[in-house]
């Protein structure tokens, strides 16, 4: 396995730490505005729940030009007292440095395991830079379970707005937890803990100039640990609130880093989630409360359209791929008015086992593949926030509910044409 | 007398003589296409044997070849249409390999022509399967991207697209066979400047109505997006 070669002043930092036990890493990219808190609410959770480890918060910076990295270095808790019923015992160390390899999450988070490995840490914590409802909970939610309870993998459990995580909700969440039989319900949830033995079994994989070197990480992480039998857990950590997304960035490269990630993890998995028939919740902790969630604007109309003019561009394309009877499925959706617009959750089960056999069986290049799925999931997306605006959070979920036993109840439908 | 039947005799003797040292030349040829036949022969079979086994149909079907092929009004399996031009290709070859062991000056000159033109035909052959290759995918990159975009007309620029590239690669390939080299560069330049001038003059005189018409569209479905989108797909 090539490892990182990280630059000589970055070997000087790791060598005057020496050792740690846990590992706060935290991936970033012009981040400056936000960044600040999510290292203060990292070093108070440190302070707070952990005054006796040795820590380490790790900023894996793509090239920030705003000052990112110079923000974590200065960055501190002003008054403890305020906070903290006592002082932390041990200080807390800072390495922030420009990550090596293809641009994107994943290669920033493949220097952090390297840190964590060679610092020999026992748990480690990966948060987004962007975050602005961390707190200092978040680190103990991630940690305790790792360093007390034994487990290797803890996921996040979000309260999220019903119409938010939509690739999480229609795609990775239903597919995952009926492959591989563990209900994750934030599969690519961003923010993770992991044990040190965890960290080290990801870097002997040779996967970081694929598209997990970029948004494919968070599945791949999840997947990896689930298919390997490592023990997954979860951890309640309130709301999850960015800071406010690019408006262009691209869906659809988004979509096809995630959807590819997946469908090859499906590959490599093939005979680990062929036998599973049942799922099983994974444990959870931390106390669950009601949180206040942010209005979501949503342009059904504006989607539809795509939905529609993928329809009438991109037949041909989804003849071959899902066939001529559920193409004719589709074919009525697009007849609908937009008040009726309903998109079917057997209809979009079958659509994603198709592409998942589609991928399987390489009949397009999967760029091709895997993009010309956009305008579906664009429509079965508009289709859910029509069928859930009136409904309460509670109820949407449950919509969600339906659509994962939707996808476990048609596992047999893959398994019959996985050849 | 014996010197007239000499007349007479010498040259019929003179040929049976070029006759018998030309016998060799003619069995050698005969023997080159007996066996140049079967070889062929022996080759196509176990050449569609292996493509059947490596799935080269489907793999045509998923590339659109076989499409062409119907197009075109062939019908027969892909494997075996190129089983047919392995076959064809060796036959000719063994033709112009068992004509020049007839050792004649002027065939040998033909055969020498032949022979020094096939590795153009063979890279012509590649830029052309290349080139295929390459405009549909580059035509699909076009179709897909337009489409998740939103826009109406994606399959008819996708379309565009892939003649533009079909009809630049088809000069490329006549230029490279030598087959009127000045004409086709002057077609080429005929037909992309006309397409140039045609779209120029269709968005700019005659069609400017549709033009108009399909911006309004354009903008008027862009309208609803007044209302911002803050979903977070991830």
């Amino acid at each position: 396995m090539g490892s990182v070669t990280f630059r000589p002043e970055i070997h000087g930092q790791i060598e005057k730490v020496g050792s740690a036990d846990i590992v706060v890493g935290i991936p970033s990219f012009n981040n400056a505005r936000t960044i600040g808190h999510v290292v203060r609410a990292v070093q108070a959770g440190l302070a707070k729940y952990f005054p006796e480890r040795h820590a380490v918060i790790v900023n894996s910076d793509g090239g920030s030009t705003d000052g990112t990295t110079e923000v974590v270095q200065l960055t501190s808790v002003e008054d403890f007292n305020a906070i903290l019923l006592h002082h932390r015992v041990k200080p807390i160390s800072k390495i922030a440095f420009p990550y090596s390899g293809v641009p994107g999450k994943g290669s920033a988070f493949r220097s952090i395991f390297e840190i964590a490995q060679t610092l020999d840490a026992k748990a480690c914590v990966v948060v987004d830079s962007d975050l602005r409802s961390i707190t200092p909970e978040w680190i103990e939610l991630l940690v305790k379970p790792v360093l007390d309870g034994g487990f290797d993998y803890i996921a996040p459990l979000y309260h999220r707005h019903k119409f938010d995580g939509t690739i999480t909700n229609s795609i990775v969440y239903p597919l995952t937890r009926a492959l591989y039989g563990k209900r994750v319900r934030q599969p690519i949830g961003g923010d993770f803990g992991f044990s040190g033995k965890l960290a080290q079994f990801y870097l002997t994989k040779e996967v970081w100039e694929t598209d997990v070197a970029r948004f494919g990480i968070d599945i791949w992480m999840t997947t990896t640990a689930i298919a390997n039998g490592f023990r997954v857990a979860q951890s309640f950590l309130g709301a999850k609130i960015h800071d406010a997304k690019d408006p262009s960035a691209d869906l659809s490269n988004m979509l096809y880093q995630v959807v590819s990630a997946t469908f090859q993890l499906m590959e490599d998995y093939a005979e680990v989630w062929k036998p599973v028939r049942d799922t099983v919740p994974v444990p959870s902790f931390g106390f669950e409360y009601t949180v206040g969630l942010e209005h979501v604007n949503v342009n059904t109309a504006r989607m539809l359209k795509i939905f529609r003019e993928g329809l009438l561009n991109l037949r041909e394309l989804w003849q071959d791929i899902l066939g001529a009877g559920d193409l004719a499925e589709v074919e009525r959706l697009g007849a609908l008015e937009d008040a009726q617009f309903r998109f079917p959750v057997t209809l979009w089960s079958r659509i994603v086992y198709d592409y998942a056999l589609a991928f399987h069986l390489k009949k397009l290049p999967r760029e091709h593949l895997i993009k010309s799925l956009l305008p579906l999931y664009i429509g079965k997306t508009a289709s859910f926030v029509l069928e859930v605006e009136p409904m309460t959070q509670h109820e949407a979920e449950a919509e969600i509910e339906k659509l994962c036993l939707e996808f476990e109840n048609g596992k047999d439908y893959l398994l019959n044409r996985w050849k | 007398m014996m010197d007239f039947l000499n007349l007479i005799l010498d040259p019929l003797r003179e040929m049976l003589l070029q006759f018998r040292e030309f016998l060799p030349n003619l069995l050698a040829m005969l023997v080159i296409f007996a066996l140049g036949f079967l070889l062929a022969r022996l080759l196509r079979t176990l050449l569609v044997k292996f493509l059947g086994a490596v799935q080269f149909d489907s793999w045509s079907d998923r590339m659109g070849f076989t499409t062409v092929m119907r197009k075109g009004d062939l019908w027969m399996k892909p494997s075996h249409i190129l089983g047919a031009i392995v076959f064809w290709l060796l036959v000719i070859v063994t033709l112009m390999v068992g004509l020049g062991a007839l050792k004649v000056a002027a065939i040998d000159s033909l055969v020498g022509q032949f022979f020094s033109y096939l590795p153009r035909v063979f890279s012509a052959a590649m830029i052309l399967l290349i080139g295929y290759l390459v405009s549909g995918f580059v035509s699909r990159t076009v179709l897909i991207a337009a489409a998740n975009g939103g826009f109406h007309y994606a399959k008819l620029l996708a379309e565009a697209v892939r003649v533009l590239l079909l009809v630049m690669i088809l000069a490329m390939v006549m230029e490279q066979l030598q087959i009127a080299t000045s004409i086709v560069l002057a077609a080429f330049s005929i037909v992309f400047g006309g397409i140039v001038i045609a779209l120029a003059i269709a968005f700019g005189v005659g069609g400017i109505g549709a033009a108009r018409r399909i911006i309004e569209k354009e903008f008027a479905e862009d309208r609803p997006e007044k209302t911002p989108d803050d979903v977070e797909h991830l």
